[in-house]
């Protein structure tokens, strides 16, 4: 017999029989209905069945599914965040992890909105579409705080643009079409909404070959005092469903997340991607900020993972009230979606308010003036009760606390040491030249122009530093762009993204103290005081427990980064199951650090300004070539990674921040991948002038130009104020050296027998094709 | 008219997304300016407060976006939109001298309206020129530099530079003409004084890509009507307003923003009306 009745009703409900199921049959239904619930979970389902005395509906039971899912209620990442990352208590946070985005102080009036999520699941099977509802999701995150959207970030990890076809797995698509269709679904959407992407990174990797990763980030600005929660404001508001239509677009995504992807997964899950329409999202908007600058709502929050069956349960119960639904009110895109699809269903640009009864005209008004439709679809009630009624009947009726407070996993876990000894010596390259050419237009370090201009990163007018910095028509990449938020105000914020996961892949620890300190570094080099961040963990299957000992080293590593240096995690995201049966990503914690610009204009970009400057090397250079461009380019295995100590960098940072205010300081950049060699070749390209650079005595030539040791920065400065410069920065222990003057026309290196001299125009060259020539016609 | 008497609406629809910015620009000068929906001036579901009339105003722009979404040709929605409810009265408007400006899509809606170039009537029946997709095949957001071919307009006036940095950013920006008659529709636009903005690289030379972003016939960047008050222009004038959102300005800084000269001369043409 069925487990599986149809209940007696005008429409499609199903009952489902679990008080009569075994483990096997439990585990059959889950796979059957899509649910990616384990039997533990399944049996804890029954129980509170059996107490109930009844069976549940497929609506319940995939309402449960996706409350419970990875994606929604974080089972096996919360234990490591609540125990290392989350609680660092900062003057500046406002309102931090417990909504969809973190509220940070601005300033006295106002409070920027930070928000970062992944959508790698989406994007591996249709990158187009995948990508571009990701920036619609964090537009979303950031509007429902009642803040206007200034900045979209988006960081971007593929496999090799150069992996032949016939070596990749059935139902992976070449990186090539991945990249294309992402970058192409972020610039059609961002730039129809009218938000400016300034900054974001693309990153090349094996380990990304049948998991691309694409992450988007969200800065807004809101006036304090317009500020609003995503909870339900009181027992009798109105839930008023606005934005777009719903439709079977999207149904299970969260599900999907939550599993591993493989060949299968383009047939069965394409409909688990939704579709975007930014035309309206951008009135959405509008309509939204609108409606809360009056003051007519008391909650909003987006529809995002689960749909409405999480953002109905997730608003009522961070109220301590219950909700009443009724789905025939939702409107549709197509007839016939049955109960459950509507319920969990994922459709893009919808947004849910609660109004006070008295309010709701004026609400409906505004929304209709912006052509963007709006329903009320149920109430808030007094108890902790969720009822949905569709047609008239009952369909679903559960405990908001059993529902919304999903499981919590400690799952099993090893931590396993894979970073090697610095055992004996790497020989040194025969031909330095060729070396340079190679790092220098390898895919980790080449331009991204081609990707950067595509997105529209100057709308709203309010860009001050852009992400290509330098002599137009030679831009060069820059550390951190800048945004002027408000009409009336000099101040600024700096957006960067960082995360270097050849690091993380050798050692997971030291490799994310690494994303840290080159986040931070980056806020510094434009002069900006680093002032808060958002992680997004991207990890392979934590069921597995090498995947979760990744894990667990990455958040203890960024907790005690963080700590140490009081920038807080204000909001993020972690993203699992970024495995398919063939391959798993490297450990990839996104970081999105945000810094404070007391005032733009004394901001600092990474071109070279002039000749005749002098540059002066502010940290120290050591051996650390673990997951350097170097090591790749010379296939060796090189043992330890770069690696951050938050007190020392504490104290750069301040040492470097004072210097900014008291001297005149003509261009910073921070070495990176690619070394000091690296670092200097961007800075020539970006000011079109060479400069002439002494290899220190006794430092072997490969360490000082490759090594990727953190903690430093290259500043160009007038000649007259070079050895103050030094003094200054010797007094507050910061380590320095003059390493060489601008001018020419050449990158030289000298050392006490020969010179290594490359053109800046061969330099150029070789730094814009680097991408470019994977790319094809 | 007096500086207090100035009104300008910054029109809208869904999927315009520069109104803010624009609106700034002429409020950081000390005029009245306001994002009015279209349907503002017609809709029967809006309310007494905040129904608008044409004659409110002393100046439009149609801003840069996306208008509904320009997934047909790029601004056809929308001036199918003011063709129904606004035309005449946008031609009257028009033609009592006021400034009406395009900027990127707003461009694009001017010429798709016949707004532009208006060889023989304020609006032509139909469009007479085009702006197609970018040699490049894709969206193109760099900066652009222009050289001011006419101050004879009612937006150059006080332009005293010879070359200006606006921002471009857009998809389709090709000026093309109707195929054969290309060199005649040069013509009458150089004879009517119509060429306001080519584009030329920094140092002032005309130029190929990526100087010129989307390959436009002569390098065109801008063009306006024959009285020239009516002006379109592909590059962001309100995204150089001041001059830390320059290009480069850490290179060198000039005491005024290009953008704000061009906002200033609509405020002094205005002010001469």
């Amino acid at each position: 017999m069925s487990v599986y009745l149809k209940k007696d009703l005008p429409f499609e409900v199903y009952e489902i029989d679990i008080l009569n199921s075994d483990d096997a049959q439990l585990s059959r239904i889950s796979e059957d209905m899509g649910l990616a619930l384990n039997t533990d979970e399944m049996k804890r389902i029954r129980d509170y069945f059996r107490a109930k005395g009844r069976n549940p509906t497929d609506v319940e039971l995939q309402s449960l599914a996706q409350a419970w899912s990875e994606h929604c209620c974080y089972k096996s990442s919360k234990y490591f965040l609540k125990k290392y990352l989350f609680g660092i208590n900062a003057p500046q946070n406002i309102l931090v992890i417990e909504e969809d985005a973190g509220v940070v102080e601005f300033d006295e009036n106002h409070a920027y909105v930070v928000a970062l999520e992944s959508h790698n699941h989406p994007s591996a099977i249709e990158p187009y579409g995948g990508s571009a509802t990701g920036i619609g999701g964090i537009l979303r995150d950031v509007v429902c705080m009642g803040a206007q959207p200034i900045a979209l970030v988006d960081p971007l990890f593929f496999g090799p643009l150069d992996i032949p076809f016939e070596s990749l797995p059935k139902g992976v698509k070449h990186p090539l079409y991945l990249m294309n269709g992402v970058v192409a679904g972020i610039r059609d959407y961002g730039n129809r909404v009218g938000i400016p992407t300034v900054a974001g990174m693309i990153f090349f990797d094996e380990g990304y070959t049948g998991n691309c990763l694409v992450n988007v980030g969200c800065v807004g600005i809101a006036k304090k005092e317009n500020i609003i929660r995503s909870r339900a404001g009181n027992a009798g508001d109105l839930f008023v469903l606005t934005g777009g239509r719903t439709g079977r677009d999207g149904i299970h995504g969260v599900t999907f997340a939550s599993t591993e992807l493989d060949e299968t997964s383009e047939e069965s899950s394409r409909g688990a991607v939704q579709l975007g329409n930014p035309i309206i999202k951008e009135p959405l908007i509008h309509a939204c900020l609108e409606a809360n600058e009056k003051k007519l709502l008391t909650g909003m929050k987006d529809l995002g993972g689960g749909g409405l069956s999480c953002v109905v349960g997730e608003m009522a119960l961070s109220a301590g009230y219950g909700a009443e639904v009724y789905l025939d009110r939702v409107p549709l895109k197509e007839e016939n979606l049955k109960p459950w699809e509507i319920w969990v269903s994922e459709s893009q640009e919808r947004m849910m308010l609660t109004v006070r009864p008295e309010n709701l005209e004026e609400v409906l008004y505004i929304f209709d003036k912006w052509d963007v439709p709006a329903n009320v679809i149920g109430r808030v009630t007094e108890d902790r009760i969720l009822k949905v009624y569709y047609r008239d009947h009952l369909v679903y009726e559960m405990d908001i606390e059993f529902v919304t407070k999903g499981p919590e996993y400690c799952r099993p876990f090893k931590v396993e040491k894979r970073e090697g000894e610095i055992h004996g010596r790497v020989p040194e390259p025969v031909d330095y030249l060729s070396v340079m050419r190679s790092i220098i237009s390898h895919p980790n370090i080449a331009s991204k122009e081609f990707a950067i201009r595509q997105y529209d990163h100057e709308v709203r007018g309010n860009t001050i530093i852009k992400p290509l910095q330098g002599i137009p028509g030679n831009e060069s990449h820059g550390d951190s762009a800048v945004i002027k938020p408000l009409a009336d105000s000099w101040k600024g914020l700096a957006i960067t993204a960082d995360v270097n996961p050849y690091y993380t892949k050798i050692d997971p620890y030291w490799g994310t103290t690494a994303a840290f300190d080159e986040m931070c570094r980056n806020l510094v080099s434009v002069n900006s005081i680093p002032h808060s961040f958002a992680d997004c963990l991207n990890f392979g299957n934590p069921e597995k427990p090498l995947r979760l000992g990744d894990f667990q080293e990455s958040v203890r590593a960024l907790g005690w980064m963080a700590r140490t240096l009081g920038i807080p995690c204000v909001s993020g995201n972690v993203s699992f199951y970024n495995e398919t049966p063939y391959s798993y990503v490297p450990p990839t914690p996104t970081l999105m650090g945000i810094g404070i610009v007391e005032d733009v204009r004394k901001a600092v970009t990474m071109d070279i300004k002039k000749r005749g400057s002098v540059l002066i090397l502010i940290g120290e250079t050591k051996e650390e070539f673990g997951g350097s461009v170097y090591s790749k380019i010379r296939g060796i295995e090189m043992g330890r990674v770069p690696r951050s100590d938050p007190v020392r960098l504490k104290n750069s940072m301040e040492g470097l921040l004072s210097l900014f205010r008291e001297f005149s300081i003509l261009s910073c950049h921070d070495p990176s991948e690619g070394g000091i060699f690296a670092c200097l070749a961007e800075m020539c390209i970006g000011g079109g002038t060479g400069c002439d650079v002494e290899v220190p005595d006794g430092m072997r030539k490969d360490v000082f130009l490759f090594s990727e040791s953190t903690t430093r920065w290259i500043v160009e400065v007038r000649e007259e104020d070079s050895r103050d410069i030094l003094e200054f920065l010797n007094k507050r222990n910061v380590p320095t050296r003059i390493i060489g003057r601008t001018g020419g026309r050449e990158l030289r290196f000298n050392t006490g027998t020969e010179n290594l001299s490359i053109s800046v125009k061969e330099l150029d060259e070789l730094w814009r094709s680097g991408i470019v020539s994977l790319m094809g016609g | 008219m007096e500086l207090n008497e100035i009104r300008v609406a910054v029109l809208r629809i869904e999927g315009t997304n520069c109104e803010d910015e624009t609106v700034h620009a002429f409020k950081n000068l000390g005029v009245e300016a306001e994002a009015v929906h279209l349907k503002q001036f017609y809709s029967d579901t809006i309310r007494e407060e905040e129904k608008r009339n044409i004659r409110d105003y002393t100046a439009i722009v149609f801003p840069g976006g996306f208008s509904a979404g320009d997934y047909i040709r790029a601004g056809a929605i929308f001036s199918a939109r003011i063709k129904s409810v606004l035309r005449k009265s946008l031609e009257e408007f028009i033609e009592n001298g006021y400034p009406v400006l395009g900027i990127c899509n707003g461009f694009q809606v001017l010429v798709e309206l016949g707004a532009l170039p208006a060889f023989d009537k304020t609006i032509s029946d139909r469009p007479e020129m085009a702006l197609g997709i970018n040699n490049s095949g894709r969206f193109e957001c760099r900066p652009t530099f222009l050289r001011v071919e006419s101050r004879k307009t009612a937006f150059t006036g006080s332009i005293d530079r010879d070359i200006v940095m606006f921002p471009s950013a857009h998809a389709e920006g090709r000026v093309i003409f109707p195929d054969g008659r290309e060199e005649e529709w040069l013509e009458r636009l150089k004879e009517n004084g119509q060429i306001v903005f080519r584009y030329v690289d920094p140092g002032g030379r005309y130029s190929g890509y990526p100087w010129n972003p989307n390959g436009s016939i002569y390098n065109i960047a801008g063009i306006c009507n024959p009285d020239g008050n009516v002006l379109g222009l592909m590059p962001h004038p309100e995204r150089s307003f001041h001059p830390y959102t320059h290009c480069s300005w850490t290179r060198g800084r000039k005491e005024t923003g290009d953008g704000e000269l061009f906002f200033r001369s609509i405020l002094e043409y205005m002010m001469k009306l």
